[in-house]
């Protein structure tokens, strides 16, 4: 069994990695002390099982585990955490594995022997009720293989036909999800300008008339104009307003 | 949040054969009561124990009913509309179980017995509104002496998991844990200074000590979490000459620093620097401790930096009044909290 471990602590992950050795027929193929890096990894190894800690810096377990489903063969998830975080209650009710640390090792035989994979809908319920936190990267897959881009360079997104696309700087990135989800998970964020493009608040510098009378909006950085639709022009003109 | 709202209403649940069972025995203590009162005059005792038990196990049951059957609907209404509709509701009750007694037992030994109609009827208003307001006043006192013991222990919870940090505790357990195997003796040290930590937090907690002292248990800490983040927590001290033997409450500095810690180094794949500091300025100790901002929308956000600093605030005020202030600012790169407590040397108060 090939395991990947993903813990920000040194001691943590060697003391995981201790009991791997110990445990026939498994071993560790990686080792990764943030979610970003665990997912990489996933991907380059795919192992069989994923051990990963809730509370880790940048990427957190629960996004990362969000990200390594959506991998064409994901592994088995095992979440490891040191307390009861809020997150614990929604792993009962779902029936997710997870261990507490100090972990035992018997217990994580026992984890290993009947680790499954995820499912989207169990992890998106885990989320519904790990109250709701929008992720900070979004998974890109990109000629096979997925990396993690943080929302922060995203502009806005763009639905075109039945393809959606992030725009960061410097590229447009095709994405697995819909406008409408995008807009539900990062609802604070984002503002809605057209029925096919949102537009991260951030980005949007202001906005234009075009010929026609209608609205355009100038984004940060890119030369790109987006129409802003006229059913939507009144919010948007109210929030550059209002941020004035 | 339906079942905790439940459990909060004033009255108890009807519908339990329970209580259902205490509404009867009630009923027939109360019948007993009207019967000896009046005893002395009847000439048949049983006979009127027994026309009075049936009348009160009539209404009361039927009360019981109606209270079970628009429960659902008392527990919508405001608390006092609650209490005003349950108790015109028992009076509608009575009312009602007086003028059903008329009419099935009109023309028989009942009437002699209840006087004239009019009478008997408020007669019944007037005991059963007396006995309905004293049993309302009953179970409103007895919920509310439900809630209070329920915040107190949640209260008690909270002050223990202040005490004890479940988040600290059980990762030092996994540092210690990962540590015995490959490094017995960091380990053993590990043991040592949690031990120093939680002898602190669990002891006493007026109790006032040096800053040295309180230094010392921040370099416990300090130790035990560097175990467990080793690079990516560094530490600049920046303690002024001769603020050693003041005194502060147990607890102040060390708390602020964890603070830090969970908040400001923990969240940063590459950590960063938490500035301690002290120094004596006018008549004041000033106490800060600093950490790097962390970008909210890159990390996710942690909650309960505000219960830490609340805590700390209020044992400040608890000790010092106005005198003491602890404030937090948020600049570019670091967020700063700042302790000013008014200045206390060591040698005179102890």
């Amino acid at each position: 069994m090939r395991v990947v471990i993903a813990d920000d602590e040194t001691l943590a992950r060697e003391r995981l990695k201790r009991f791997l050795n110990d445990i026939s027929g498994s071993e560790v193929v990686g080792e990764a002390a943030e979610g970003g890096r665990a997912v990489e990894l996933c991907q380059q190894q795919r192992p069989d099982v994923v051990l990963l800690d809730i509370r880790m810096p940048g990427v957190d377990g629960l996004e990362a585990a969000r990200h390594i489903i959506t991998l064409a063969e994901p592994p088995a998830i095992i979440f490891t955490t040191a307390y009861g975080d809020y997150a614990l209650q929604a792993f009962e009710t779902q029936a997710i594995d997870y261990l507490l640390k100090p972990i035992r090792k018997e217990r994580l035989e026992q984890a290993l022997g009947r680790a499954e994979r995820l499912s989207v809908t169990r992890l998106e319920a885990l989320r519904e009720e790990g109250g709701k936190r929008a992720r900070t990267h979004l998974s890109v897959t990109s000629h096979g293989t997925l990396r993690l881009v943080p929302l922060n360079e995203v502009l806005y997104f763009q639905a075109d036909m039945k393809y959606v696309t992030a725009r960061t700087r410097g590229e447009s990135l095709l994405l697995d999800e819909s406008l409408k989800s995008l807009e539900d998970e990062f609802a604070e964020r984002l503002l809605r300008i057209h029925r096919n493009a949102l537009v991260m608040k951030e980005a949007l510098v202001g906005l234009e008339r075009d010929n026609d009378g209608g609205g355009v909006a100038l984004i940060r950085d890119v030369s790109d104009k987006l129409e802003i639709s006229r059913r939507h022009l009144p919010e948007v003109r109210r929030w550059i307003k209002g941020r004035e | 949040m339906n079942s905790d709202k439940a459990s909060d209403f004033f009255l108890p649940n009807f519908c339990e054969r329970r209580m259902v069972f205490a509404v009867v025995v009630l009923a027939e203590l109360f019948a007993f009561i009207l019967t000896l009162a009046q005893a002395s005059y009847a000439s048949e005792p049983w006979l009127d124990l027994a026309l009075i038990s049936l009348f009160m196990q009539w209404t009361s049951l039927s009360g019981a009913a109606v209270l079970c059957l628009l429960r659902k609907w008392l527990e919508r209404l405001e608390p006092v509309w609650a209490i005003v509709a349950t108790y015109l509701l028992l009076l509608l009750v009575i009312v009602a179980m007086t003028e059903a007694a008329f009419v099935v037992l009109g023309g028989t030994m009942f009437i002699p017995r209840a006087g004239n109609h009019l009478d008997f009827l408020l007669r019944n208003i007037a005991i059963g509104g007396i006995v309905s307001a004293l049993a309302l006043r009953y179970f409103y006192m007895q919920q509310q002496m439900r809630k209070r013991l329920q915040a107190e222990a949640s209260a008690r919870l909270d002050a223990l998991h202040a005490r004890i940090r479940p988040h600290f505790l059980f990762n030092s357990m996994n540092t210690i844990a990962s540590l015995i195997g490959s490094h017995p003796e960091q380990a053993e040290e590990a043991v040592e200074d949690l031990s120093d930590l939680f002898r602190a937090s669990l002891g006493k907690e007026n109790h006032f000590l040096p800053l040295a002292e309180e230094l010392y248990l921040t370099h416990r800490y300090l130790h035990i979490e560097g175990l467990r983040l080793g690079e990516r927590l560094q530490v600049e001290w920046q303690i002024a000459y001769g603020v050693d033997t003041l005194l502060l409450p147990l607890l102040i500095l060390q708390p602020l620093v964890e603070n830090a810690v969970y908040h400001g180094i923990e969240p940063r794949p590459d950590g960063g620097t938490v500035i301690i500091g002290a120094a004596k300025s006018g008549d004041e100790l000033q106490l800060w401790v600093s950490n790097p901002v962390v970008e909210a929308e890159t990390i996710t956000p942690r909650s309960g930096n505000r219960v830490a600093l609340n805590n700390i605030r209020e044992r400040l005020a608890a000790h010092y009044g106005e005198q003491a202030t602890l404030t937090m600012s948020s600049g570019e790169e670091r967020v700063v909290v700042r302790i000013t407590l008014p200045l206390q040397q060591g040698r005179e108060t102890k």
